[in-house]
């Protein structure tokens, strides 16, 4: 199990709730990590989340969040400050959120020694394929806060040559079909 | 006096049910189920490519999407009358038993467990003494003095340091909170555990699925391993053999820990087997086939029409499903003013707010010959059960015995159909699974011994329209994706999940839908506390398959109390 997990979290049919699993293909596409280092698109995995935690020394999530602040803007949040956020009593089991997560994870004696969020303002988070401009905007950004958090832990990364395209398949255009149709 | 009682999860992260009851001298008269958000997965298929439909169908929900992905390449394959390998339906099969097994085991411990469990009761019990009913339930090796002393000074430490964290916001002390402390430490010391096999699941998920949530090696025909007996980089022995040992510890914890806790829990709360019973009407759709064609399934699927008269049995679904499902919206958010198929179904949002007498939720009314029906394990088991299916027979009666000699009365099939009967249904079923694992595992390697390498069958699209069903029986009971392709492109996309069937709301008739249904009577001891509400909700695993997930720092407090 690698020492570091830098996972983006999000649903990527909701718009912009689509920015983490957006920057965390991004920064593989760019960047070669260490071997102690997994970066992967965690998607929406909820409660799913505690099965990451397990030997990592250092987490860095990346997340849509709500902010008065305007749309793209970038905001960090540490572990105290997310794990204080009200947990009200669950209703479905699909309400387990980033929260609850951590207070579980914190019961059971596997928090990592630092967790940070960077979070990414969204604009909307209607059934769409893609980011709105705004956030499609603040991806550099992001990318730039994950890198300063990863400079600040001391890792090393190195850019890979251009022309990598990052995997971000949903947002292909429609209509687009490439097999044989036949009579 | 009248009260009506909201829990509205709106303003929650990942919050989407909201239930509603009226309450008249302390017994629910009226419930109505809604989501509150759309979940719109339709609109995104629409014009996309067909075999790239399970990409975007299992992205729609974080806990559930394995699931979706596969209904989803079953559909297409379905459309297409296309048979897949023997190899790629056990490696399907694999994955779908594990990542039952993860769900039933969250769903029984982190999800509804602390609606039973009083943790604020553990710094009283007795830890030899939560040993020896441990010991008298199983041979599981967790059980220890040790084990239980660790789990009781955490909950002193947490009771003590007033940062409650996760526990924040359970009923403690509620009236309807009755075990003994020693039982409700040795429940928690196993939920504690439980994260652990959770994880094993997983794992054997990842290892034939790529990664987990969103696994990546289905394929319109087949799955995309590569098998290969000698290399050490695609599905060979070294694999298969680490997939069989943790597929060992996963089952027997489900076997020594899940199954015989959710027993001594029934048996505990039998006073649960006459509340939250509900539905008349149960639909499973068979699933794990044994062959690539799909003609024997391990768990067998039917229809019971009629419960309550009990004479009539179970009758087949083979066919019948895919003609008689119609979705109702007359109470949902959607244009339209009659029952559609899913084949020919519409998604046109129509937004009002929320009217107990008109439209008052995103879920549509899904109907079976017009009618409601319930799905889930109960469903199941009680299908099984009904047509004497060996297996089902099996762990259900072992269930309850157990569970009747620990409530010191018998409990018997009936009773099932109630919100403890569908507790203890899903680990009847888990357990089931567990048994089937390995056999499934087995029908792998002996079909690549006979030297079958082969995964995938590869799909060619006709130029007219082909309509397709994909069935798959889910921890939560039956679910079926919908399509309608035009030269290999998606003309049309329908998922009916299981809380379509569970959460639908009133139909044109007024009749109303299985949560609706179950609360009806259910005495209410605080209406401030609604936790016999939540009790009966949690016990159909509710989920509303619309994970639209973003993080709120501020968060809210939820749930209202209004006189009437």
């Amino acid at each position: 199990m690698s020492r570091i997990l830098i996972g983006g979290i999000g649903n990527v049919l909701f718009a912009d709730d689509g920015i983490g699993p957006f920057v965390a293909r991004t920064l593989d596409a760019r960047y070669r990590f260490p071997s102690d280092v997994e970066v992967a698109d965690l998607g929406t995995p909820g409660l799913d989340l505690i099965d990451y935690f397990e030997g990592r020394e250092r987490i860095l999530l990346i997340d849509a969040v709500k902010s008065a602040e305007k749309p793209g803007s970038i905001l960090l949040y540490h572990q105290a400050e997310i794990a204080q956020c009200c947990v009200g009593p669950r209703t479905g089991p699909h309400a387990p959120s980033l929260t609850e997560t951590l207070l579980t994870v914190e019961m059971l004696g596997l928090s990592p020694q630092e967790l940070v969020l960077v979070g990414v303002v969204g604009q909307s988070y209607e059934t769409d394929c893609d980011l709105t401009g705004a956030v499609r905007e603040a991806v550099d950004d992001a990318i730039d806060a994950v890198l300063s958090e990863l400079d600040r832990w001391g890792v090393s990364y190195q850019a890979k040559p251009s022309g990598v395209e990052p995997g971000i398949w949903w947002t292909k255009p429609l209509g687009n079909f490439t097999a044989q149709v036949v009579q | 006096m009248t009260k009506r009682i909201t829990i509205d999860p709106i303003t929650r992260i990942e919050g989407h049910l909201r239930i509603d009851v009226e309450v008249d001298n302390g017994k629910v008269s009226d419930a109505w189920a809604s989501c509150t958000m759309w979940r719109g997965l339709e609109k995104i298929l629409e014009g996309r490519d067909a075999r790239e439909a399970w990409l975007f169908a299992q992205r729609i929900c974080g806990v559930c999407t394995t699931v979706h992905a596969m209904a989803s390449v079953r559909a297409v394959e379905d459309a297409l009358k296309l048979e897949i390998p023997a190899n790629a339906q056990f490696i399907r099969n694999i994955i779908l038993i594990n990542h039952a097994l993860h769900d039933n085991m969250v769903h029984f411990y982190q999800l509804s467990a602390l609606d039973w469990v009083d943790v604020m009761q553990i710094p009283k019990a007795d830890a030899a003494r939560a040993t020896s009913i441990g010991e008298g339930l199983s041979s599981w090796t967790g059980n220890s003095r040790e084990h239980m002393q660790a789990t009781k000074d955490k909950a002193i430490r947490i009771a003590q340091s007033g940062q409650l964290g996760i526990l924040a916001n359970g009923y403690w002390g509620h009236p309807a909170m009755h075990l003994r402390p020693e039982v409700n430490l040795l429940l928690f010391t196993h939920y504690l555990q439980a994260l652990e096999f959770q994880r094993k699941s997983h794992q054997i998920v990842a290892i034939l699925g790529g990664k987990v949530p969103h696994i990546q090696n289905l394929t319109v025909g087949g799955v995309a391993n590569a098998i290969n007996l000698d290399s050490e980089a695609v599905l060979g022995m070294q694999r298969l053999e680490q997939i069989r040992l943790l597929m060992a510890e996963v089952t027997n914890f489900v076997h020594n820990v899940y199954f015989p806790d959710a027993c001594a829990l029934a048996g505990f709360y039998p006073e649960w087997f006459h509340i939250g019973g509900g539905s008349d009407r149960f639909i499973a759709v068979p699933d794990l086939p044994r062959d690539g064609k799909a003609t024997h399934f391990d768990l067998p699927g039917g229809y019971i029409r009629s419960f309550a008269s009990g004479g009539e049995g179970v009758l087949s679904i083979d066919g019948r499903f895919r003609e008689a499902v119609t979705e109702d919206v007359t109470h949902a958010y959607y244009k339209g003013d009659k029952a559609l198929h899913p084949w020919k179904g519409e998604t046109i949002p129509d937004y009002t707010d929320w009217h107990a007498d008109q439209k008052y939720t995103w879920v549509k009314a899904a109907r079976f010959e017009g009618q409601p029906a319930e799905v889930g394990p109960l469903a199941q088991v009680l299908i099984g059960y009904k047509q004497g299916h060996a297996l089902t027979r099996k762990w259900t009666d072992l269930a309850l015995d157990r569970a009747s000699s620990i409530a010191g009365h018998r409990i018997g099939v009936d009773q099932l159909r109630s919100t403890m009967g569908r507790q203890l249904t899903r680990a009847i079923r888990a357990a089931m699974l567990a048994e089937l694992a390995d056999q499934h595992l087995q029908l792998l390697i002996d079909n690549i011994a006979k030297g079958d390498y082969t995964t995938h069958n590869a799909p060619s699209f006709p130029s007219g329209e082909i309509e397709g069903v994909g069935t798959h029986e889910a921890p939560r009971g039956a679910l079926s994706h919908w399509v309608v392709i035009d030269k290999g492109i998606i003309k049309n996309y329908q998922a009916v999940v299981p809380s379509t069937w569970n959460a639908s709301p009133r139909d044109k008739a007024g009749v109303r839908g299985p949560y609706e249904s179950a609360l009806l009577g259910t005495q209410i001891a605080d209406a401030e506390k609604p936790l016999e509400t939540l009790r009966t909700i949690h016990s159909f695993d509710p989920c509303m398959a619309c994970a639209c997930h973003t993080f709120d720092p501020a968060g809210k407090k939820l749930g209202s109390v209004e006189d009437l």
